[in-house]
């Protein structure tokens, strides 16, 4: 599979400045290869930050990797479009974060471990027991509180000195020799990140999109989940809430998620309506499963996930079925006894870049792996190992994937993770 | 026979005869042929009307028999009688042999077997539908003191539907055989609530109240052996529990998923767990559920060899 950009080879171009205008119409069967449109002349900034790792999207990898990338001595700066930090598992609702255990063990543990653990502890929850053998695989999932897991993301990225920008989110990127120049936008704010390293954890790959680089992206997508609660009175954060489909949620841009969230809305007001009860909790938006994918040096086939293939370069396992929601709903394909996937470096690195990463649901996959890697566990596994790997890359003054293995795997066990092999 | 013969005599000797006629070509069918309660049941029923016929004939010919039982030879045909009815009763290596060559599995739909090597489970409740679980034991089985062990059918909800083998023998299945006797009560006891409360038995137990995207069950075993819908897929699975008496371990589980619409023909079960109970749920009701193996189980694990499961379905 090859990808060029149109009029100019991948390396002149990422060196040439502001980045940007590409297009290439790669199609793997009914995946597409999409990329941004051209971003606006660069903003004149009003603050400036000087750092060594900027992580864009503070969602459920992002608040991990900055976290470890401050915990490890780098210089982080965590620009966040919304108000609070968390994604999928805060702003849209899916408190029960998993999975962590696979066939009786903790496969997944780190940052993100620590953080839904002492979020459940202080919640005076319960933790589940991995001895037990789950019916279902959601049984697993742990219940936390979403507005105390808040508070404690934003806790521990201050403690580890993470420098949090809220309401903002990159507009221009530009190479330079020391690595990126990242004007960001936020209502009153101008801001000019000058980075080493940049590790994209927005969900959709939106830096990596912004650079040209390649994305993958189905022509018919899972729908998004709308989370919200209607009768009885409930624990917010420590039960389930019901959920309803967003048919064609599309995070692509700031239109199109106003739209899912405007559709999610309505068709709750309908709910509402029609069965004559309370409402007693509403998600500020709606959680997309799926948008864009990057193409990266290595890509994740469901093959290797239902195989648990151990990559070469593997740096964090993922536990899930694959679990692919359509118009009729899901029927998760739970995987093989002792069966547990492995995700390598590779593919969090965009084919032929230098000097980014990215971690979470757009890691470099297909579709139907995709649908088992995506979730929050496995994110925040990924977003631990983005933050070494930005890290050591930053220090060395080399790409991430240029950092020797052992280093990585070395610093990860560090704090607390899990790691494949024994590199 | 003599043209003398009086009309009754000759008309008992002509039913008799053909009444074997239809008896032996039944036999053959039902050896040879799939079971079908209408071949079992026209070989059953005219042998019934065979012996009658026999009777008649008997009383017929006293004077001939009273001959025949005055000869020598009388005690060495009875013998011969006697030796192959001991061979077939007891069905040593060569005559299973023999039998396996059956397409029947009995008059029964199902049979259970201790052999040398193993445990061997059929069962065939249609034409169209044969299943055989075949358990090739390891070294920790003791033939002379076989486990405890029952099979059973479960739905996608995780729900018994059908135990296909109850164990024999076993005065507290409770204690020997805990998950499958949960299992099967529960069962039971929503069985009979939804009898009185004239619900539904899915709408009784409440299926999957949570996962509402995941498909519910049947209760119905003909769901899943032959489904009249083949368009959706209804998953369920076979697990098998075995417990060694005395020797300090927990029973153990194996099971295996089975696609109804696509049944693959050889699976091989997995070990699932050991079931251990819970303090209870919030309704205070009883609930037993499956842990991983740990460190604990050492002879337990080599009961079993490994445990396959052959499906042949007419597609």
């Amino acid at each position: 599979m090859s990808n060029k950009i149109k009029g100019t080879g991948r390396r002149e171009f990422l060196q040439s400045g502001l980045l940007g205008t590409a297009a290439a119409g790669l199609t793997i069967a009914s995946t597409t290869n999409v990329s941004a449109q051209a971003p606006p002349e660069a903003l004149e900034p009003e603050v400036t930050n000087d750092v060594d790792v900027l992580v864009v999207g503070g969602g459920t990898a992002g608040h991990v990797a900055a976290i470890q990338a401050a915990r490890a001595g780098a210089k982080t700066m965590l620009v966040e479009r919304g108000a609070q930090l968390g994604g999928a598992s805060t702003t849209g609702g899916v408190s029960f974060p998993g999975l962590f255990d696979a066939w009786g063990k903790q496969v997944i543990a780190g940052i993100g471990w620590e953080l839904v653990k002492e979020s459940v502890e202080l919640d005076g929850g319960k933790l589940p027991d991995f001895a037990k053998v789950p019916q279902r695989h959601w049984q697993n999932q742990v219940l936390t509180n979403q507005f105390l897991y808040v508070l404690l993301a934003e806790e521990k990225c201050t403690d580890a000195g993470v420098e949090i920008a809220y309401h903002e989110f990159p507009q221009v990127v530009t190479k330079t020799e020391k690595g990126w120049t990242v004007d960001c936008v936020g209502f009153g704010t101008k801001r000019r990140v000058n980075c080493k390293q940049i590790i994209d954890c927005t969900g959709g790959a939106e830096v990596v999109g912004m650079l040209g680089f390649s994305r993958l992206r189905e022509e018919e997508r899972q729908p998004g989940s709308y989370l919200f609660r209607l009768g009885d009175r409930h624990e917010p954060g420590r039960t389930r809430l019901n959920r309803l489909y967003v048919h064609g949620a599309d995070s692509t841009n700031s239109r199109t998620v106003t739209v899912a969230n405007m559709t999610g809305r309505k068709s709750i007001l309908g709910k509402i309506r029609k069965e004559g009860k309370r409402i007693t909790h509403l998600q500020p938006e709606t959680g997309f499963r799926e948008s864009y994918r990057i193409e990266g040096e290595t890509l994740v086939t469901v093959n290797d996930y239902r195989s648990g293939r151990v990559f070469d370069d593997a740096i964090s396992y993922a536990f899930y079925p694959v679990d692919l929601h359509t118009k009729t709903g899901v029927k998760p394909k739970p995987l093989k006894p002792g069966t547990v996937p492995t995700i390598p470096l590779s593919a969090l690195i965009p084919k032929g870049s230098t000097n980014i990463i990215v971690a979470g649901r757009c890691v470099s996959s297909d579709q139907l792996a995709n649908s088992g890697l995506r979730v929050q566990a496995s994110c925040m596994g990924m977003g631990q190992a983005a933050g070494v790997a930005a890290t050591l890359a930053a220090k060395a003054g080399t790409p991430p994937l240029d950092v020797p293995l052992k280093e990585i795997h070395a610093l990860l066990r560090e704090h607390g993770q899990i790691v494949p092999g024994n590199a | 026979m003599p043209s003398s013969m009086p009309p009754k005599r000759s008309t008992i000797s002509l039913l008799t005869a053909f009444s074997f006629l239809v008896l032996a070509v039944s036999g053959v069918l039902a050896f040879v042929r799939p079971f079908s309660i209408r071949i079992v049941g026209l070989h059953s029923l005219i042998g019934f009307v065979f012996i009658g016929l026999i009777v008649l004939h008997v009383l017929n010919n006293t004077g001939h028999l009273d001959r025949y039982l005055r000869r020598s030879r009388v005690w060495a045909t009875l013998g011969i009688i006697l030796l192959l009815a001991a061979l077939f009763f007891w069905q040593p290596a060569p005559v299973r042999s023999v039998l396996s060559l059956s397409g029947n599995l009995g008059p029964a739909i199902d049979r259970f077997e201790v052999t040398d090597q193993g445990l061997s489970y059929q069962y065939a409740p249609d034409e169209r539908y044969k299943m055989a679980l075949n358990v090739r034991t390891g070294l920790g089985f003791d033939p002379a003191k076989p486990p405890h062990f029952a099979i059973w059918l479960e739905n996608a909800s995780f729900y018994h539907i059908k135990t296909l083998h109850t164990p024999t023998g076993l005065t507290d299945a409770a204690s020997a055989l805990p998950y499958w006797d949960f299992k099967r009560r529960g069962w039971e006891e929503a069985k009979r609530e939804a009898d009185a409360s004239g619900k539904d038995l899915a709408e009784e137990l409440g299926v999957d109240a949570i996962s509402a995207p995941t498909q519910n069950s049947s209760f119905d075993p003909a769901d899943y052996i032959l489904p009249e819908n083949t368009d959706e897929s209804l998953p369920y699975r076979l697990l098998i529990e075995i417990n060694q008496a005395g020797d300090d371990q927990a029973s153990l589980v194996y099971a295996v998923d089975i696609d109804n619409v696509d049944p693959r023909t050889f699976q091989l079960l997995d070990l699932v767990g050991y079931p251990k109970k819970e303090e209870g749920d919030d309704d205070g009701k009883e609930v037993w559920a499956l842990y991983y193996v740990d460190e604990n189980f050492e002879s337990a694990l080599g009961l079993i060899d490994s445990a396959l499961l052959t499906i042949e379905r007419e597609k």
